[in-house]
């Protein structure tokens, strides 16, 4: 997850750009060579230990006898019990704390469409993360389906097992309707994290660059570069939040996107979302590239594919005075920071962990996951989303809101579990909370929860149960 | 989901916001964009609807003869206040003999237009209603209305109208 390569030095002085931009191919060449080290490691540790997660017993085994308890006979009890009443599901098996992150693989990280089976690997990965920072059991199912019905049966076939379900990597436009169908469907949380995930970070890290350079929602003029996943959920959030629809533009690689543009019709049948937008913002009709979009905004938030030099510096000199601007594109962002800070922004965020103010869902998906499973939720409705972006951004302020810290950094634990609690809160509000506890038991359910997996790692570690972190090249398959 | 109501809307009264008038040779400039919309937007379902390279050509054509046409009808939609001279849609019809069905004379709309933020409030309705009233004029005692077969949101819209279907044309290319 994370990138450690060292931010780009700030150019002196003038010639500025002919020196920033050289220093910035420097960068470039040496972020690309850092991530082929990183990728060969994966490759060779991936091999080592064959794989990232697997199942363990949560209970104890004294002598196969127990088995009578865990196993047949004793299980049938509690089969029948929850044949009688469903929802005992969640009080006498795991579904309480499981998720299924399903996936198609048709767009995986920046890779494309690779199928399910290379996408195997990045689900792996994300159930890591699902364990180790919320302490949710995820299993990760890609599913070797060709349309998007067979995907949405198979997933409702398997949703009996699980207490939530994450939709990873699904190509745009069609993961908007496999999201919004399934979750009319399930009667357990559906989360897309592409969209959802990305979207709440983005805005909690926005509502506190907001307030840190003295402005309001209703009055910000915002421009979302790319229509994607991310940025379409962003759009509907800050709506929600209200952002004044006449002042929100979208920019694809059509240029601005407007009510009159040409291809608006053929987007009432392809992509009702971002038609749905298309209607609703860019008041006053601007038409254009980008940079008649960001001509006196106050914020841009750039999630589009990553071809550095989508946003230039002259596009942020264009914008209002002491500029907000999210390049979140990954591993390259749409502008460098030090080129947006040189051209006037004051706060910039990207999707690094190198650099200052990363938006990263990884500070969303774990928490929002505790929080619907512990309120044991049938749905995450936005008001639960938004519920978590405030709390995230409220976070930020334990160690100060500043241009520099709009955001907690995956460092910044405690912020977790009153995410978590707050999400809870929030499916208890919406009344979507088959489970009702108070906020305080809430938390400290999530600080338990949160705080175990990684002393659970710990200890199979200092019990050699996981083989330590070899150093140097591994090149041999585990023999263990 | 083509109708649905925006929130950038001109007015927050429940009249269309729209107005109609019979179009003039002067208004063929402004309702060709729209015309090739809509024939865009029917190439989308099906490809034996392919959009001609010569078809903005032919569309001036069409409608300068239509305009001229006793036979035929079409209207021009202008916005309301600030867009009261914005052609923002049209519809264009013809009237039709049938020599061996009774009765014998039927309107057809050929095209119906409206650009999307003006598709709300009875917009359509108030397109349709027009259209059919004018064509009731020269003598049309049924309305018909040709769309790809495939536009669900025609289908539903002329459905919620009482129209049905009659007659249906079937393709294979040759």
């Amino acid at each position: 997850m994370a990138e450690s390569a060292p931010a780009p030095s700030p150019p002196a002085r003038d010639p500025r750009r002919r020196a920033s931009r050289s220093a910035e191919a420097a960068a470039g060449r040496r972020r690309e060579d850092q991530t082929e080290q990183l990728g060969q490691r994966a490759v060779e540790l991936s091999r080592y230990y064959a794989g990232k997660i697997e199942t363990v017993p949560k209970v104890p085994v004294r002598s196969l006898h127990d088995f009578s308890l865990w196993y047949t006979p004793g299980v049938a009890a509690v089969s029948k019990a929850i044949h009688a009443e469903p929802d005992l599901a969640f009080e006498l098996t795991g579904r309480w704390n499981t998720v299924a992150i399903v996936t198609d693989g048709s767009r995986v990280l920046g890779l494309g469409d690779i199928g399910p089976r290379a996408a195997l690997p990045v689900m792996e990965g994300k159930a890591l993360l699902f364990k180790f920072l919320g302490g949710v059991d995820a299993v990760p199912i890609p599913i070797g389906v060709a349309s998007p019905d067979a995907f949405l049966s198979t997933v409702e076939a398997i949703a009996p097992a699980f207490g939530g379900i994450n939709l990873e990597d699904i190509a745009s436009p069609k993961c908007f309707d496999i999201l919004e169908r399934l979750a009319k469907r399930l009667e357990i949380p559906v989360w897309h994290d592409d969209q959802l995930g990305t979207a709440a970070a983005t805005v909690a890290g926005l509502l506190n660059a907001l307030r840190t350079t003295g402005r309001e929602m209703r009055e910000a003029r915002t421009v979302l570069l790319g229509a994607g996943a991310a940025n379409l959920a962003t759009a509907r959030l800050l709506l929600a939040l209200g952002h004044d629809p006449h002042r929100l533009s979208l920019v694809d690689h059509r240029g601005i996107l407007d009510a009159e543009r040409d291809d608006v019709d053929e987007l009432s049948i392809r992509h009702p979302w971002k038609y749905r937008l298309a209607l609703q913002t860019n008041g006053g009709g601007r038409t254009g590239d980008l940079a008649r979009a960001v001509d006196g905004a106050d914020v841009v938030i750039a999630a589009s594919t990553p071809v550095p030099g989508t946003l230039r510096p002259e596009h942020v000199r264009a914008m209002a005075p002491r500029p907000i601007v999210f390049a979140l594109a990954n591993p390259v962002p749409e502008i460098w920071p030090d080129l947006a800070k040189a051209a006037g922004a004051a706060v910039v965020a990207t999707g690094r962990s190198d650099f200052e103010n990363q938006v990263n869902n990884s500070l969303v998906f774990p928490a929002v996951f505790r929080g619907v499973l512990d309120a044991r939720a049938r749905s995450v409705p936005d008001e639960i989303v938004l519920a978590a972006a405030r709390e995230l951004a409220r976070g930020a302020e334990l160690k100060g809101v500043g241009p520099h810290h709009i955001l907690p950094t995956m460092e910044e634990a405690e912020v977790f579990p009153s995410v978590a609690a707050a999400v809870a809160d929030a499916a208890v509000a919406a009344g979507v909370a088959r489970r009702r506890r108070s906020h305080d038991e809430f938390l400290e359910r999530a600080r338990t929860l949160m705080a175990r997996p990684a002393r659970l790692v710990r200890a199979l570690g200092r019990s050699h149960l996981t083989a330590p972190m070899p150093r140097g090249p591994v090149g041999r398959r585990r023999s263990a | 989901m083509t109708g649905e109501a925006t929130e950038r809307s001109t007015g927050e009264h429940a009249s269309p916001p729209i107005h109609l008038r019979p179009a003039r040779d002067a208004d063929v400039a402004a309702v060709v964009p729209l015309l090739l919309r809509l024939k865009r937007l029917n190439e989308e379902f099906d490809p034996l609807l392919k959009v001609r390279e010569d078809a903005e050509a032919q569309a001036r054509e069409v409608l300068r003869a239509q305009i001229a046409d006793p036979r035929s009808v079409v209207l021009v939609a202008e916005g309301a206040g600030a867009e009261h001279d914005k052609v923002v849609g049209f519809v264009r019809a013809n009237v039709r003999e049938r020599p061996f069905y009774a009765p014998e004379s039927e309107g057809v709309i050929v095209d119906i237009y409206l650009l999307p933020l003006y598709r709300r409030r009875g917009a359509g309705e108030y397109l349709l209603h027009e259209v059919s009233a004018a064509l009731k004029a020269k003598g049309a005692a049924i309305v018909t209305a040709e769309f790809p077969a495939q536009n669900e949101i025609a289908v539903r819209f002329y459905a919620k109208r009482g129209f049905r279907p009659v007659t249906s044309i079937h393709a294979r290319p040759l």
